[in-house]
């Protein structure tokens, strides 16, 4: 713009006026020079046409639903390289997955590490569940319904119990993997909180508790029943969640 | 030895991401869409430019450091729609530098010095005459005045947009309005 030409720069004015890109003290220069001089006001009010013809004239375009939806879909595809496994595959893959996760690869390594794996996981598998349109997949406060879903779905049959009138109500539930093994995650609410609560048949896994307390901001507890590891994880507070598995630990086994 | 592909700590920056995504991208789609339009000249392409520019967007998405959402993605589409274009249409971009030449040759002054300001025959103009003008635009003043008359972008917003200073986006705006009354009141 280092025009030297006097009428090159006062046009740039001119639409930098219009702009209210001027400080004030030039706005007020500017805006006295229109009046002297008809030809730059006469720039100003085309500019100004100009401006209110595309404003009003041109049709604000929109973008076409289904390239929102794609790139929602492709975002998602990179955000999750790693979906999860569908039933179809599932079902092939749980009598051969259950007997590899239960014997060699688990004793490669240490309990320890294995436990902080598993709660990483899980969390992780918390955290998507957070995300999808629907935290369960199969959505019913009624454990009838619940239970039975699973079935087919993983070996074993999960502990389902009803804690509505504790205020923890059964929302539904939902296959994850832990290693390459299917397993049974409850998901019940505590107000606006969501808690997930998975079921790990340990395969000859010793009572140990290390398991981390927290990850990343989510609460996690561990504790072993009758071979099977369970896991709470939730971002209710600790002394919430200890207290829904208190509960859940001392109710029934119903079904 | 990893059982475990995932932890937790990559699902939490991943929520993190998708959720910015969704708060500094997704408001400001039909603006990239607009953009991307009126850079390529038609929809399928924009199309493509503006799927590869949220993808960039995506991955970006931890430079986006505040400030103007929009204009952050527009500059992401901009610089897309040009790597798209020399890629499929390279006779059709016109470099900054060649257009600069041009210029210089140009009397600045053309015919504003006009004291009517002739805005009935502005006002006649219809949709397809303005779109068609614009579109006829030499690319940096297109996108210039796109940005800024349609967009509503401020100067600085476009400077960095299309990466040049604040003094280059007074000057190509007032071109490119200008060249468009040229055009609109030129007509027999």
């Amino acid at each position: 713009m280092a025009r030297e030409k006097r009428d090159d720069s006062s046009v740039l004015l001119v639409n930098a006026y219009i702009d209210g890109e001027l400080d004030p003290a030039n706005a007020l220069g500017i805006a006295q020079r229109m009046e002297k001089e008809p030809a730059l006001a006469a720039e100003a009010e085309r500019i100004n046409a100009l401006r209110q013809l595309i404003h009003e004239r041109l049709p604000r375009e929109q973008a076409p639903a289904g390239l929102r939806s794609r790139i929602e879909k492709s975002v998602g595809a990179l955000q999750r390289p790693r979906d999860r496994p569908t039933w179809r595959a599932l079902a092939a893959s749980i009598a051969l997955t259950a007997m590899v996760a239960s014997t060699s690869t688990w004793l490669v390594i240490g309990a320890q590490q294995q436990q902080v794996m598993i709660a990483d996981s899980l969390v992780s598998d918390h955290i998507r569940a957070l995300m999808a349109p629907e935290p369960v997949d199969v959505v019913s406060s009624d454990r009838h319904t619940v239970k039975p879903w699973f079935n087919g779905r993983i070996p074993n049959s999960p502990r389902v119990v009803d804690l509505a009138k504790d205020d923890f109500p059964l929302i539904g539930g939902r296959v994850d993997v832990v290693g390459k093994t299917p397993v049974s995650t409850l998901v019940y609410r505590r107000a606006k909180h969501l808690i997930s609560l998975t079921a790990v048949p340990a395969a000859s896994e010793r009572q140990i508790n290390r398991s981390p307390r927290s990850i990343n901001g989510y609460n996690v507890v561990h504790w072993m029943e009758n071979g099977v590891g369970y896991w709470a994880i939730s971002d209710l507070e600790t002394k919430e969640l200890e207290e829904f598995t208190r509960l859940f630990r001392t109710s029934q086994a119903q079904l | 030895m990893r059982l475990v592909s995932t932890n937790a700590q990559e699902s939490m920056s991943g929520l993190d991401d998708s959720t910015r995504f969704r708060n500094v991208v997704t408001p400001h789609l039909d603006d990239a869409y607009r953009l991307a339009h009126w850079l390529t000249g038609n929809r399928s392409d924009a199309e493509d430019v503006v799927q590869e520019a949220s993808l960039r967007a995506f991955r970006a998405i931890r430079d986006y450091a505040g400030g103007s959402a929009r204009s952050w993605l527009l500059s992401i589409v901009r610089n897309t729609a040009y790597t798209w274009l020399r890629k499929n249409r390279a006779a059709n971009v016109v470099t900054v530098e060649d257009l600069e030449a041009v210029e210089l040759k140009q009397t600045a002054a053309a015919d504003f010095n006009r004291e009517n300001p002739e805005t009935t025959l502005i006002e006649k103009t219809d949709a397809e005459q303005l779109r068609a003008a614009i579109a006829g635009l030499p690319m940096p003043f297109r996108e210039t005045l796109v940005l800024r008359d349609i967009e509503g972008l401020d100067y600085r917003e476009i400077a960095e947009a299309t990466e040049v200073p604040i003094g280059t986006v007074m000057s190509r705006l007032a071109r490119a309005r200008r060249r468009l009354l040229e055009s609109l009141t030129a007509r027999p």
